[in-house]
């Protein structure tokens, strides 16, 4: 009797501590942040929590989780409830393969919604930025022809260029059938290398190859000059960021604040984040910061 | 079954034998890959093992290093190889070479070391000096052992070539490669099936050339006991 007295005094004290001892800006309750295995996801989730600890949420982080195989069985048990995502890499997940995702955005964000309602999960808007294939060209060759920008000005000039992609590029939708479809490309000669890896950058380097398959938020773009083409006809699925949440922890204030974020979020936003990680060994909370501040979050 | 079917087929469509992917061009860039490592490891390894093997010295350390080569599986020499060297024949070729040398070291050592003394001594009595002795009486009996070395190296390099394709290179792994990256197995499978027969056939053309290149006497006393006889009666 005496020690049950005792435990419940003490949870009081506890309690009344809690309270009492907050000089930050009271706590909305706790959202965990969860993350894939690679870089930028960690980076996007520090991002996205650190924003929402900002305003006063306690932010705990689950990082580096592995693929979505494990991601998404997590969010939907409720071991986490956000973690950042990729809308049509997503909506094909949740889909299973049912290939619905297309170029555009919206479409593809309502689609995935239509998928996670039932699942007490609900993807908030589509930042613009995207990690998605991308064909990039070396700035040299953008200055040979006429500063090209865009996939549709490659049509005209494809004939005179070797195009370099994993052997697989040959025969997927997004890649070479695509570009000829959709845009009417096509190149001298295909070379095989890999996909997005060091035998397309040594093809890039040595001029074997003027035009590449890459990811279009690598952070080492910049520094190996090479300049991604605007899709302008949509042929990349649309693998634009964006934050899937629990239904029950997306209260509007949280909304409001993600949607905050994803409105300015650019891809080269994501290239420079990239970087700072890839190649100046920065930690992904730190590059976070930073860009929170030096886009006025934090004031 | 119907898997060996479709890669018999795959193997007799005529638009696999034209152009930049067909099999004729890519059995050349596979051949030219494999000859030059080859001839570029017989160059290093057979001067190492037949001087060391006519002096009989050193030949334990020389086998012994050149066999911890053997340990560096040739894929890690490539990656290696390509960091250095970056896109091009380069790499393969550095990591087939590696691969090439040790057989060719310890088989041509010990081929020289296994020349009978007495006819070292013969020869040495007929007045041969060092050279002559090691090139004219010396190697020709070595021939077989040799060659079994270059054989052994270049049947493992035509195999093991096919890691070329793996750092954007050409040959018969371009199939093997590309047939696992878009899931085509009946193209895995007939670019094992090339390389596999493209091995045989330089197994088949260096014993052949052995032969040729083995002196008349020795050869007469490695065939059955009947012709040996007769051989020896037409002599």
């Amino acid at each position: 009797m005496n020690r049950k007295l005792l435990l419940s005094l003490t949870a009081l004290a506890v309690l009344a501590a809690a309270c009492g001892g907050t000089t930050a800006p009271a706590a909305k309750g706790t959202i965990v942040v969860g993350g894939f295995g690679f870089p930028e996801s960690s980076i996007l989730a520090q991002v996205y929590g650190q924003a929402l600890a900002h305003d006063g949420y306690t932010v705990t982080y689950k990082l580096n989780l592995g693929q979505r195989e494990v991601v998404a069985p997590a969010i939907k048990s409720g071991q986490i409830d956000l973690y950042p995502g990729y809308a049509a890499t997503d909506l094909e997940y949740y889909n299973n393969k049912a290939g619905e995702a297309t170029g555009d955005v919206a479409a593809t964000t309502a689609k995935l919604n239509s998928y996670l309602q039932p699942l007490g999960l609900v993807a908030l808007s589509p930042s613009a930025a995207v990690d998605q294939n991308a064909f990039a060209v070396t700035k040299a060759t953008q200055a040979k022809y006429n500063n090209i920008t865009k996939l549709s000005d490659l049509a005209p000039i494809a004939g005179q260029l070797t195009m370099g992609a994993g052997p697989e590029c040959l025969t997927r939708p997004y890649c070479i059938p695509g570009l000829e479809k959709t845009y009417g490309i096509k190149f001298k000669a295909f070379k095989a290398l890999d996909t997005d890896g060091p035998l397309t950058r040594a093809a890039f380097a040595n001029g074997t190859i003027q035009v590449g398959l890459v990811f279009s938020s690598d952070g080492d773009l910049n520094a190996l000059g090479l300049v991604v083409l605007q899709d302008d006809k949509h042929l990349e699925a649309a693998d634009n960021v964006v934050p899937i949440i629990r239904t029950a922890v997306a209260t509007d204030n949280v909304k409001k604040i993600l949607n905050n974020v994803d409105k300015n979020l650019t891809t080269a936003d994501l290239v420079a984040m990239n970087a700072q990680v890839s190649i100046d060994h920065k930690d992904p909370d730190v590059v976070a910061k930073a860009y929170l501040q030096a886009h006025n979050y934090f004031v | 079954m119907t898997l060996l079917y479709n890669t018999l087929r795959w193997l007799t469509d005529p638009a696999h034998w034209q152009g930049a992917d067909g099999i004729p061009i890519r059995l050349m860039q596979h051949i030219q890959l494999s000859a030059e490592a080859v001839a570029i490891g017989a160059l290093i390894a057979l001067p190492i093992g037949i001087g060391l093997g006519h002096f009989g010295r050193f030949g334990n350390l020389a086998i012994n290093i050149s066999n911890a080569g053997r340990a560096v599986p040739s894929f890690a020499i490539l990656v290696i190889a390509f960091q250095a060297f970056g896109l091009g024949d380069a790499p393969i070729i550095l990591a087939l070479t590696a691969l090439a040398v040790p057989p060719m070291v310890t088989n041509s050592y010990v081929a020289l070391r296994e020349v009978d003394a007495d006819i070292k001594e013969a020869a040495r009595g007929m007045g041969y000096r060092e050279l002559a002795q090691l090139v004219r009486v010396e190697i020709p009996l070595a021939v077989p052992l040799i060659m079994a070395g270059i054989r052994t190296s270049a049947v493992q390099v035509v195999a093991t070539a096919t890691l070329a394709a793996l750092i954007a290179g050409g040959g018969f792994g371009r199939y093997i490669i590309d047939g696992f990256a878009t899931q085509v197995y009946t193209k895995v499978l007939a670019g094992a099936i090339l390389v596999a027969i493209l091995a045989l056939a330089t197994e088949l053309g260096l014993s052949a050339l052995e032969r040729v290149l083995t002196p008349r006497g020795l050869r007469s006393l490695q065939a059955p006991a009947a012709r040996r006889a007769t051989a020896y009666k037409t002599a």
